[in-house]
């Protein structure tokens, strides 16, 4: 099913070709980031895991032909000169083609950021593929999200619209693996970096396997209110093949949400939900696969004045089949409480006519005893050229929780951007 | 006795002095309407030049789509960004209702994210520039007492001075403003505002205007901060009125996809 990735790519030369120079605008940026490592590690690198330097090109086009289904091609694409990993990378991050057939409906095809959701930072419902590892080490927000090669078709009538999104090869995160950011290996009972040797079993490339995420949105009044399906897989490796070889795959998840924004109380509060049904470990009774669960957020931020902005939200998650999931452990294994409770907090302000920029947020989580703090300041020297700098804070009373793992990743980082 | 009432009252009609006799709230309505509620919708491009106490130029560069749901009530604004170009692709969208906050929406283009901003500040600085949101999309006149402070005469125009006093002092960075409206076209040509000591330190100046379809229309103006050491300049182009923006417009089906009047 690559081929549907290519065609659009085959799709985007027959139009660029066409296209006399001065009709398509490009825009993008050069970037050099460095992150420091603060405390010790078992990575590849110990001093360091972020040292790259990045070329984004992006750029949209109409073309001549079919104006009236208002035809739009957009690409986004970097070359990425990574040091950690040692090599230079092609990205292509987006490159789609839109259009509108009817009044009502519009179509995106190809290779696509795509989120949906009320949460900040935090998602239930947003099943769309994420980076971490990006997230971790210093690189910008925009880089937590990964591209899906999808077919989008969105149907707006009064009663409400909806979003229709296919993604026929599974779209995972990119997960941790030891090599940039070490984790808790929860086979080896330890803190692993570099030593893992994981692998993650991709679901086969059938019909049969292609994810769907719908959603279905309604404003009423100043509220906006959304239900949300999904049927694919974890995005994470939650199942093991076989524990020994450390082999993981992904197994097959249906997800069930509701969410709700709007204003209360001078600011924008928001709820959202969601039913994680884990399709190959109904009654959560095989120890080898991740147990349903049940996610809740509840979140509310406001302005301040003075430039000042602040959000809290209130995560819970409960496994299902709790017992079963108990019974399940090996001896000595650590247990995860059945309600895990997080918390964020988001404080931003902006100084010196908006060109100042400085940010904390936190997740905290008091039933797991851990955190991670993303402090950050960025300078806006001139409309061009930008500079921000920022850590990354994780902290934790066990080694085997949420951000208790990441302990030893902490990193400071700066990236000067140039934008033309 | 029927034939003198009908006289008068042609008479009060036609005596300009007597005509004249506005109050400060019909003149502040007025104004609005001229301003702010220019045709039924209408769309243009705006240049927005920010310069700091260095000298030091950034320029915003976005169009500007409106819609009245009703003349002087609700509105809805959808601002497409140009540039600079990180933020190429960016709309912020506005639903101003007549009481409570308005809804705010911003669009990121780089993760597809819609997000709902909290509105409560209105006297936050849009873009990083000396206007406030509240100067882009209009003060409430119910939030200040408005008195008629004299005639005046500006750019060799008649003005009326208005002074406008907030009800609530507390969520405002300004004691009084005073605005220089048009006795002709009724609009708002400057707006001198002071501080709570009393200062006169920011200015909105009106530097060009013209007539697009009979409607008079700002073309330039700037405004200065003299305590933030900052001024903004905004020019318009390619202003039309009354294209027949359709509601549906403003919502988040064309935050993801701008529609053709704001591409270029």
């Amino acid at each position: 099913m690559k081929i549907f990735s290519y065609s659009i790519a085959v799709i985007a030369l027959v139009f660029a070709t066409t296209l006399p120079a001065y009709a398509l605008s490009i825009n993008g940026f050069a970037e050099s980031a460095y992150g420091s490592r603060i405390s010790d590690d078992t990575t590849r690198e110990d001093s360091y895991n972020l040292l790259e330097g990045r070329l984004q090109l992006k750029g949209a086009h109409s073309p001549r032909i079919m104006e009236e289904w208002a035809p739009e091609l957009s690409f986004k694409v970097e070359l990425l000169a990574d040091g950690y990993d040692e090599r230079l990378e092609f990205i292509v991050r987006e490159a789609a083609l839109s259009f509108t057939p009817t009044d009502t409906v519009d179509v995106r095809l190809g290779r696509q950021v795509l989120t949906w959701g009320t949460g900040d930072l935090l998602f239930i419902n947003d099943l769309f593929p994420k980076d971490y590892i990006s997230f971790f080490t210093g690189r910008d927000d925009e880089y937590l999200k990964l591209p899906s090669d999808a077919l989008k078709g969105s149907v707006f009538t009064d009663l409400a619209s909806f979003n229709i999104v296919l993604m026929p090869v599974m779209e995972a995160n990119n997960s941790v693996t030891g090599t940039r950011v070490s984790f808790y290996d929860g086979l080896k009972r330890s803190i692993t970096g570099e030593a893992a040797d994981r692998d993650f079993i991709r679901p086969e490339e059938t019909t049969e396997n292609i994810e769907i995420a719908i959603r279905g949105y309604k404003t009423v009044g100043s509220f906006e209110a959304a239900l949300y399906y999904f049927r694919g897989f974890y995005k994470e490796p939650r199942g093991i093949v076989n524990a020994t070889a450390e082999d993981f795959f992904y197994p097959k998840l249906s997800v069930y949400g509701a969410s709700l924004r709007g204003p209360a109380l001078g600011g924008i509060a928001n709820m959202e939900a969601g039913y994680y049904h884990s399709r190959e470990d109904k009654g959560g009774d095989n120890p080898l696969i991740e147990n349903s669960s049940v996610k809740l957020i509840a979140g509310y931020s406001r302005d301040l004045g003075g430039d000042l902005s602040v959000g809290v939200q209130y995560m819970v998650e409960e496994i299902l089949d709790y017992s079963s999931y108990k019974r399940g452990l090996s001896a000595g294994e650590p247990a995860r409480d059945e309600l895990r409770q997080l918390a964020t907090l988001r404080l931003m302000k902006l100084m010196k006519n908006q060109t100042v920029t400085a940010g904390l947020f936190v997740f905290f989580s008091p039933t797991e005893r851990d955190a991670y703090l993303r402090p950050s300041l960025g300078y806006t020297f001139t409309d061009a050229f930008k500079v921000t700098a920022g850590a990354n804070i994780f902290t934790g009373k066990d080694d085997h929780t949420e951000f208790g793992q990441f302990d030893r990743n902490d990193n400071i980082y700066i990236r000067a951007r140039y934008n033309f | 006795m029927k034939f003198f009432l009908i006289l008068i009252i042609a008479i009060v009609l036609m005596n300009p002095a007597l005509a004249d006799a506005l109050t400060a709230d019909e003149i502040v309505d007025r104004s609005n309407l001229a301003y702010y509620y220019a045709g039924d919708d209408g769309r243009a491009s705006l240049k927005m030049t920010i310069t700091d106490r260095r000298g030091r130029d950034r320029v915003r560069e976005m169009t500007l789509l409106r819609k009245d749901i009703e003349d002087g009530g609700r509105q809805k604004f959808y601002v497409y960004f140009h540039k600079p170009t990180d933020v190429s692709r960016m709309v912020f969208m506005v639903w101003k209702k007549t009481s409570g906050d308005d809804d705010r929406w911003l669009y990121l283009p780089a993760i597809d994210l819609v997000k709902r901003i909290a509105s409560s500040d209105k006297r936050s600085s849009f873009a990083g520039g000396v206007f406030t949101y509240e100067d882009v999309s209009g003060r409430r006149s119910t939030d200040d007492t408005h008195e008629l402070a004299g005639d005046g005469m500006l750019n060799g125009r008649a003005v009326y001075l208005i002074k406008n006093v907030p009800v609530d002092g507390s969520d405002v960075d300004f004691s009084h403003y005073i605005a220089h409206i048009d006795k002709e076209t009724f609009l708002p040509m400057r707006g001198e505002y002071f501080n709570k000591k009393g200062e006169h330190y920011r200015t909105i100046e009106v530097l060009e205007t013209t007539v697009i379809d009979g409607i008079p229309t700002v073309l330039k103006a700037k405004a200065e901060d003299r305590e933030k050491g900052l001024k903004t300049t905004v020019e318009f182009s390619n202003i039309k009125y009354n294209i027949g923006l359709e509601e549906g417009l403003f919502k988040e089906r064309y935050l993801r996809k701008p529609p053709k009047e704001v591409r270029r």
